[in-house]
């Protein structure tokens, strides 16, 4: 889509992207010759066929994201709950939480967010398995190695 | 006043720009892999997803390099019979590797993710109106995949596509010419009218030429390898025999007449039904560790057929 200043036949030039609000974007266009402003407003079938082609409108510094979290995070199996053989933390009430490593966490960073969460509680398991509380870059190759990856 | 077609770029939405990315990334990750075949039908039941899984494990015994991706997205069954549902994702360096079978196919399946009791929903600013987006959701999140995971080198990706004949035409469009297909039915006559259909749909060129698409490709039929009839008779292992599980197909004169649908495409082989193969199925065991059998034959001679025509068959 594309907005046009019909005054002074110039393209107009996107400003900001509010996030969605109840299923309703906010973009703002201004005409770079005489400044003029407009919003479009989106209902909620406009906003989620934007989400579903998996695109954000505007740049990331510009646009409020109109995707990036797990489309279905909440039907996969998260890392509630203390597991068998989990070291648990008396003074929290809760397993130990695992810390990852910054390159660790780029590289989780790095891969689409619906298999995050469950990659997450793969490595995690995989570490403790190992006798460790750190995820590295070196646990996982170990783990790539392990499932024949 | 300027057209839509006079302004150049889309005044800072990107939108087509990061369509334009995604499908770079889906053709980078890709360019490793010499033949990408998708397995459909139109027709549901017909045992796809089943011979996806076999034909995959019989190209993997010629050493071949092969990998399963499972587009069944709503009714994913590869990860079950593959036995890579609990499979652990790891990230790579710059991407996902990829779940393997003890025998080697790499497999991505929704099945790993997302447990059997549970059906797939998306997060949606529109919820109760998904016939409006949801067939769009569905192929960007095949585009996340292609282009999210560690194809690297192989001989063949094998698309376990859903049933529908739109369907099978929606990804023929979406995976673009380099594909090929290969249709399955089963001996019924009503199996093979949906096939037809199928057939009929893939063969017709997916968008005008003349009118072109803004990724510049121009139209052409899609490349139909052929056809395998699964279900072809049963294995009576107490027997040792294959023996009718339809009724006997009628004869070539009902061909003449219209009454039995003519597939118009080459038969790449028949595989009997084989319960016991079946029952591996749901336990994840690979056709490799099964005792030869006539199915496992049939098999092998599909993969010749299937490999003979990769070769061969001229792209349209």
């Amino acid at each position: 889509m594309k907005f046009l200043c019909v005054p002074c036949d110039s393209p107009m030039k996107l400003q900001t992207v509010s996030p969605p609000a109840s299923g309703s974007l906010s973009v703002v266009y201004s005409c770079p010759e005489c400044g003029y402003e407009m919003a479009m407003l989106t209902n909620a079938y406009e906003t989620q066929v934007v989400q579903s082609l998996g695109v954000r409108i505007g740049t990331a510094e510009s646009a409020a994201t109109t995707e990036g979290k797990c489309p279905f995070s909440a039907m996969i199996p998260g890392n509630q709950g203390v597991r068998s053989g989990e070291p648990f933390d008396e003074a929290q009430g809760g397993p130990i939480p695992m810390r990852w490593t910054a390159a660790a966490e780029a590289r989780l960073a790095n891969i689409p967010a619906f298999v995050r969460p469950m990659a997450r509680t793969g490595i995690e398991k995989f570490a403790r398995d190992k006798g460790t509380l750190e995820v590295d870059d070196k646990i996982l190759d170990e783990a790539r190695d392990f499932f024949g990856m | 006043m300027k057209s839509y077609h006079d302004i150049v770029g889309d005044g800072g939405s990107r939108v087509l720009e990061q369509v334009a990315e995604q499908r770079t990334r889906i053709t980078d990750g890709l360019a490793g892999v010499r033949h990408l075949v998708a397995v459909g039908s139109g027709k549901g039941g017909v045992g796809k997803s089943t011979l996806t899984l076999h034909l995959a494990g019989a190209l993997r015994a010629r050493g071949l390099r092969i990998a399963i991706l499972d587009a069944d997205f709503n009714g994913p069954s590869q990860a079950r019979m593959a036995g890579v549902e609990g499979a652990v994702f790891v990230p790579g360096r710059h991407k996902v590797a990829l779940p393997r079978t003890k025998n080697g196919i790499g497999v991505f399946s929704m099945g790993s993710l997302i447990p059997e009791s549970e059906s797939l929903e998306f997060e949606s600013a529109a919820r109760g109106e998904s016939q409006t987006w949801r067939a769009t959701r569905e192929f960007a999140l095949l585009g996340e995949i292609l282009g999210a995971f560690e194809w690297g080198d192989l001989d063949l990706l094998l698309f376990d596509l859903p049933p529908g004949a739109e369907r099978t035409v929606q990804y023929a469009d979406y995976l673009g010419p380099r594909t090929s297909f290969v249709l399955v039915t089963i001996p019924s006559e009503v199996s093979r009218g949906v096939v037809a259909r199928s057939v009929a749909a893939l063969s017709k060129a997916p968008f005008d030429g003349a009118q072109g698409r803004p990724d510049g490709a121009q139209g052409r039929p899609n490349r139909l390898l052929g056809y395998i009839e699964n279900m072809s008779g049963y294995y009576c292992r107490d027997c040792n025999a294959i023996k009718p599980l339809f009724p006997s197909t009628r004869p070539p004169s009902d061909l003449a007449q219209g009454r039995r649908p003519d597939l118009e495409i080459a038969c790449l082989g028949t595989v009997p039904f084989d319960p016991e193969l079946a029952r591996h199925c749901d336990d994840g065991v690979p056709l490799a560790e099964l005792p030869d059998s006539p199915v496992g034959r049939a098999l092998d001679e599909v993969a010749q057929q299937l490999l003979d025509r990769l070769e061969t068959e001229p792209h349209p």
